[in-house]
């Protein structure tokens, strides 16, 4: 650094002379003649050094670090849960396939369910007991499916769906 | 007897790469690379902000907000321009952004305070202090409007020239030049109001 002197010599109003100001804003006994001979100076001298935050640099970079790895896992579980367009598809062919599925065996385990039966007076017994229990039914929340008999001689299930009634019909 | 052997191995100082290496090493995802980045420019970053918002722990906040957007805003750093000057668009906007928030938050408050004038005697000797003119500059400098007072920092107290200013702000070098000119008359003005002591310094030229 140069000499307070040699400061005071070259110092002129609106120099930029990088020793010049090196001087001005390190030197408290130059700093009062500089704003004499120019007073912009006086601000001119706040500038240039560094500076360090409050706790410290390392404490900053810290906390800095702290909040860019929460901010990367965050980023990594969102991107984790995003679905493409074509995985959404897929899931929801999966999804319907998976309804269907359950469906058909709810429809199977409901013709397997009747009444126990054994030799041919019980088949008979059995083709009386699936006559239609409900004559008429009435809701506007009800899904109803009926499935048409195979035969003449078949019987026709017919199912109604309800959220409002303890079990299907 | 014995003689202590000691070894002379040369040492060459570590060259630490630069800021254009070091952002494509954190883009090929060397998590270690961002740290020191940040350590690199941390006293940098932190004294433009101090020096724009003019309270210690608002800028060692917004300092941290300025780290956290440029690693989430590495990804478009163009090489081709100067590291620095990227840097400097990224805090002058945060900064600019906080002090609008609060310049517009807090000017109903202080609308009287600044016709506030000191007691002390006009016609008296000045003996500059460097801690003294910092709060004068604070004070005074909350006059200027966020952009003004960002070039004139730029400007007087970290040496950019207009030119580069123009660049970190993203417009014309007579817009910098044109603000640059408002700012100081403005800051002469607010001396003459509440500090007339130093304005006597501007008088006596």
């Amino acid at each position: 650094m140069i000499t307070c002197e040699a400061f005071r010599a070259q110092f002129s109003p609106g120099s930029e002379n990088p020793a010049l100001l090196e001087h001005l804003r390190s030197c408290d006994a130059c700093f009062s003649t500089a704003a004499e001979v120019d007073p912009d100076a006086m601000f001119r001298a706040l500038g240039g050094a560094e500076m360090i935050p409050p706790g410290g640099v390392e404490t900053f970079v810290g906390d800095v670090m702290r909040e860019v790895r929460l901010r990367s896992a965050e980023k990594s579980m969102s991107g984790a849960q995003a679905l493409s367009p074509t995985r959404k598809l897929a899931l929801a062919a999966a999804l319907v396939g998976a309804v269907m599925t359950g469906t058909l065996l709810h429809y199977q385990r409901g013709s397997v369910a009747l009444p126990p039966a054994a030799g041919p007076v019980a088949a008979k017994l059995t083709a009386a007991t699936t006559r239609p229990i409900v004559e008429t039914y009435e809701s506007e929340n009800a899904t109803i499916v009926e499935m048409p008999a195979g035969s003449e001689e078949g019987v026709a299930v017919v199912m109604v769906f309800d959220e409002s009634l303890p079990a299907d019909l | 007897m014995g003689a202590e052997l000691r070894l002379m191995v040369p040492t060459t100082p570590a060259i630490e790469p630069d800021d254009r290496k070091l952002v494509e090493t954190i883009r090929s995802g060397d998590p270690d690379a961002f740290e020191t980045l940040v350590r690199r420019k941390t006293q940098k970053v932190y004294a433009l902000c101090y020096r724009v918002i003019g309270n210690p722990e608002d800028a060692r906040d917004i300092s941290q907000l300025v780290f956290i957007k440029l690693w989430e805003n590495l990804g478009k750093y163009d090489s081709a321009y100067a590291f620095d000057t990227w840097l400097y668009r990224m805090v002058t906007n945060v900064a600019i952004d906080f002090m609008r928030n609060r310049q517009s938050r807090d000017n109903a408050v202080n609308s009287n305070l600044r016709l506030v004038k000191t007691s002390t005697d006009p016609e008296q000797g000045v003996i500059v202090q460097r801690k003294e003119v910092e709060s004068i500059f604070n004070d005074i400098s909350s006059a200027l409007s966020p952009k003004q007072k960002t070039i004139f920092i730029m400007r007087e107290m970290d040496d950019l020239p207009s030119a580069e200013i123009a660049k970190v702000l993203g417009c014309r070098e007579s817009t910098v030049r044109n603000h640059l000119f408002n700012a100081r008359k403005v800051m002469q003005e607010q001396l003459r109001q509440r500090y007339p002591e130093y304005a006597q310094l501007w008088r006596n030229r």
